[in-house]
């Protein structure tokens, strides 16, 4: 599969940064109240330019974005909202696990999730049908279908259509953050399935169902960092505009201290490289920078609102929303201390976790 | 649940508590602290949950079930003083009682802990203000029809310059007090007031001449019934919801002069010796917070299926004992902070013989015109003041604020950093207990920002403790005294003439001295 040209790419993301501030910033009040409405109305938005099948080879009406297409575009898309932008990399994730016959049958702008093996998850297949828990399933509630990653040691992935006979979605009511994303528990007793076969294109899949959690943790670690991005962008605007003291805020060190330390975690964002064909994240360097961006996606955010005083506390003014999203990013698809035990367990005697950057 | 019972007494964790001659009675601050925790257990864990979502639909709804509820419990009557029906407490029992209600539900213990902040300027203006609104709120606790009271210092315009006597120098103030025949007339917007929606009582501080704040400043009691008064909009919040914060404004609304709380241009001083008593609470609201998470962690990993195996990692130990470690410095924080206060910074002054003495006078006493009309007067504010000079000093009060800054300000993070660890370590998955711990962790943040910000906290702990300066936190002796037809007297001179004025009263008022 051949992929876009870097000029396409940066097209594309500069799109995504147009709807982001058109489009998803100025509806994130509504996604995070929960609306379905406007998700439907902001997916159709993504669906129509193809986001939802990025990884995806136009025979399957994807637009061949791959993963660090993919991963640019998803980090513009959370400046303006971090759920839908959640949205996007799990459907995307989902699709990219099922084979050519499979994506024939998901009609064009339908949403789909992939759904990681976490603890608390325990799914048993048997002749096609699909039993078990999973106790938080994020973007489960209202997809129009479910790819569940099966934990053991064979990496193995099922789909199930959300109608599927056997399949229960409850909404998580309790859902803090990437409320975009609509979280469910999910209770399958029979529940039809088909194998996802994931692999190497061979059958139309696009990404191999090993290399999924590390797609979703780089995907989560480009989100955080576009919510950082927001925070930021949001703190500097305002402690220029806000005085106290007989000036504006950004005066006070104790203002612009914040702000410099955003800005350096804004920095130290690493490019996250891609295997040749562009459509796998080495799972380290995937763990490495899920850990680096959702900590400093937390830092940033928790210090934006402090930027802002009281006004930052308040619902209507978006900031503190950002915190909430950007928590569950260092939660998921694991909390921080399991992805750093992950990462351990990943690394051979005598190996760094991370390859160093070329330069 | 688990809920950590304490393994040590109040006595045996915090021994100046305890100390000869100190005011504060230990075995009355255990009983609070197990009367706060049954109040807790009983009706505030089990509505937590329930109220932070109905709150987060209608940021208006108030259950008032929970007040009334409360005020069973006297968590209503902590810092009303004993001569006005309540039980005497200052920052400490406050604090104590902050810890146990937030362990349970932040929102729910503000309603209580934003109460006892509108109580505090009337407390800390001394016994002349401690009749009327006082004993009436003691009293409708008791009648079962509890009253709210609140405390309005915030502005649109102004947030962090009105917590500081410098900063408010040059503050963009747009509330004003304008003098008319017989008091005020108070017109502007005061902004995030916990409770200001639900208050029948609010102490609020403006200047009476916006171009000169500082000295102008003067804390007025507003009754909410007033005309001109109106709430705006009830905040939609992160966190802390079941305590309604409020815009309110104020259109020319009328105070009388006997409502003026303390001195008029007092205000500034007077602002001060609130935080400096009201911030140890909060520095509790934060440990009650942490100490909310970790309980509910530990349960979690002890009894949840989901959680087996997890406490013999260490990761999972070591984590846990972190979240006890700074628990355990966060209290010790505010109580040291709380002592400080009750016992150095103000302790003299509720101690002194003459201030007790009015204690032991019967309420139908002080309610006789001619002793009403003396704790009403300008002598007997005077008096307050000056036996405040005598007790205690700027000096003291500037440490004992800085401390309680400390405590405030280390809480908050205490309070932030544990919430996030117990977060992590339940993860997505967890069931019921996410989202409480969600909960508390929204909450935590309000900790860092409400009582100052953590950053203007923090400059107030250098200007206190590593820089030694000393900050103006009593209002100023006057040196002319109408009652001396205006003859000039030393600042020596009149601590002794006004000591005398206050001693005098309490005898006319049939108390005498009492040690
Ligand atoms: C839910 C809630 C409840 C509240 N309840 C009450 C109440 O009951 N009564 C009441 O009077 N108030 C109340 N407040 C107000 C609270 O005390 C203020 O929000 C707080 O003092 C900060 O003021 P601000 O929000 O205006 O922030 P700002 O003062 O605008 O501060 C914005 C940022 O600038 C920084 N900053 C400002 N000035 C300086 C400086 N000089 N040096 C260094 N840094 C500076 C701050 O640290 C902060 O990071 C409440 C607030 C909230 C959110």
């Amino acid at each position: 599969m051949s992929m876009l040209t870097a000029t396409e790419r940066a097209e594309i993301t500069a799109v995504a940064r147009e709807l982001a501030h058109r489009e998803l910033a100025p509806r994130a009040a509504a996604l995070d109240a929960g609306g379905q409405d406007v998700l439907a109305e902001c997916w159709h938005l993504l669906a129509g330019l193809g986001l939802d099948r990025a990884l995806l080879d136009e025979e399957h009406g994807g637009s061949r974005l791959g993963v660090p297409g993919l991963l640019a575009t998803i980090e513009e898309l959370a400046v303006g909202d971090g759920g839908i932008a959640m949205c996007v990399l799990l459907c995307n994730a989902a699709l990219a696990t099922l084979a050519g016959e499979q994506l024939a049958d998901v009609p064009a702008g339908a949403r789909w999730a992939l759904v990681p093996a976490a603890p608390g998850t325990e799914l048993a297949i048997a002749d096609g049908q699909l039993d078990g828990r999973v106790a938080f399933a994020l973007g489960a509630h209202g997809a129009d279908g479910l790819v569940f990653l099966l934990g053991g040691p064979e990496p193995a992935a099922s789909a199930v259509a959300a109608g599927a006979a056997g399949l229960r979605l409850e909404r998580d009511l309790a859902q803090m953050g990437l409320r975009a994303a609509p979280a469910a528990s999910a209770e399958l007793a029979g529940a039809d399935c088909t194998p996802a076969p994931g692999g190497s294109g061979a059958q139309g899949a696009a990404v191999s169902v090993a290399s999924a959690p590390a797609l979703l943790r780089a995907g989560t670690a480009a989100i955080a960092h576009g919510i950082a991005r927001r925070a930021y962008e949001a703190a500097l605007e305002y402690a220029h505009a806000r005085q106290q003291g007989g000036v504006a805020i950004i005066e006070h060190d104790a203002v612009s201290d914040m702000l410099s330390a955003m800005a350096v975690r804004l920095a130290c964002w690493p490019q996250i490289t891609a295997d040749p064909a562009g459509l796998a994240v080495e799972e380290a360097q995937a763990l490495v920078v899920k850990i680096a961006a959702t900590d400093a996606a937390v830092a940033s955010t928790t210090d934006a609102v402090q930027v802002f005083g009281g006004t930052g506390y308040m619902v209507g003014t978006g900031i503190e929303k950002l915190m909430r999203d950007a928590k569950y990013c260092q939660l998921f698809p694991e909390p921080n201390w399991l992805a750093h035990n992950e990462l351990m367990r990943s690394q051979p005697a005598g190996r760094t976790a991370v390859k160093a950057r070329p330069t | 649940m688990t809920s950590i019972a304490p393994e040590r007494s109040l006595r045996e964790q915090f021994p100046r508590l305890a100390r000869r001659g100190g005011r504060l009675d230990v075995r009355e601050l255990e009983r609070l602290r197990a009367r706060a925790r049954r109040f807790a257990e009983v009706h505030v864990r089990p509505r937590a949950l329930e109220i932070d979502r109905r709150t987060g639909e209608d940021p208006g709804w108030f259950d008032w079930d929970l007040v009334r509820a409360g005020g069973e419990h006297g968590m209503l009557s902590v810092v009303i003083p004993k001569p006005a029906g309540g039980m005497g407490g200052l920052a400490t029992q406050a604090a104590v009682v902050m810890e146990e209600l937030c362990a349970a539900c932040p929102g729910i213990a503000v309603i209580f802990g934003a109460h006892a902040l509108g109580i505090s300027p009337l407390l800390l203006a001394g016994p002349s203000q401690w009749d009327g609104v006082l004993a009436e709120l003691a009293g409708s606790e008791r009648s079962g029809e509890p009253l709210l009271m609140a405390c309005a210092i915030t502005e649109p315009e102004a947030g962090t310059d009105v917590e500081d006597p410098e900063l408010l120098a040059r503050a963009r103030i747009t509330s004003h007090a304008r003098r008319v025949p017989g008091g005020f007339r108070l017109s502007g917007t005061k902004r995030f007031i916990s409770n200001g929606s639900v208050a029948r009582w609010i102490t609020i501080m403006t200047a009476t001449d916006p171009r000169r704040p500082a000295q102008t400043w003067t804390c007025f009691l507003v009754d909410t019934r007033s005309e001109g008064f109106a709430v705006g909009r009830v905040e939609h919040k992160m966190g802390q919801r079941a305590c309604p914060a409020a815009e309110l404004t104020f259109d020319e609304v009328f105070v009388p002069d006997e409502r003026i709380v303390g001195r008029d241009g007092d205000g500034a001083a007077a602002t001060m010796m609130v935080l400096a008593c009201s911030r140890p609470p909060v520095g509790a609201i934060a440990t009650g917070i942490a100490r909310g998470a970790y309980e509910r962690v530990l349960g979690w990993l002890e009894e949840d299926r989901a959680a087996r195996g997890l406490l013999g990692r260490q990761h999972v130990q070591l984590a846990l004992a972190g979240m006890e470690e700074e628990i355990h410095l966060a209290r010790q924080l505010y109580m040291d902070a709380s002592i400080e206060f009750d016992h150095t910074a103000l302790g003299g002054a509720m101690s002194h013989p003459a201030v007790r003495a009015l204690g032991h006078v019967p309420a139908s006493v002080r309610g006789r015109a001619p002793v009403r009309g003396w704790l009403a007067s300008d002598r007997a504010r005077d008096a307050a003041i000056a036996l405040l000079h005598r007790t205690t000093s700027e000096r003291a009060v500037t440490r004992s604020l800085a401390l309680s800054s400390m405590a405030k300000a280390r809480g908050g993070d205490v309070a932030m950093r544990v919430t996030g660890a117990a977060l992590e370590l339940v993860g997505l998955h967890a069931g019921p207990v996410r989202a409480e711990l969600e909960k508390l962790w929204r909450d935590a943040k309000l900790t860092q920002i409400y009582e100052g910000t953590n950053q203007l906290n923090r400059l107030e702990v250098y200007r206190g403790l590593c820089h030694r300066e000393t900050i103006g936190c009593l209002p100023p002796l006057r040196a002319i005294h109408p009652g001396t037809g205006g003859k000039a007297h030393t600042n020596t001179d009149a601590r002794a003439h006004l000591e005398a004025g206050a001693l005098s009263c309490a005898s006319v008022s049939g108390g005498g001295g009492e040690s």
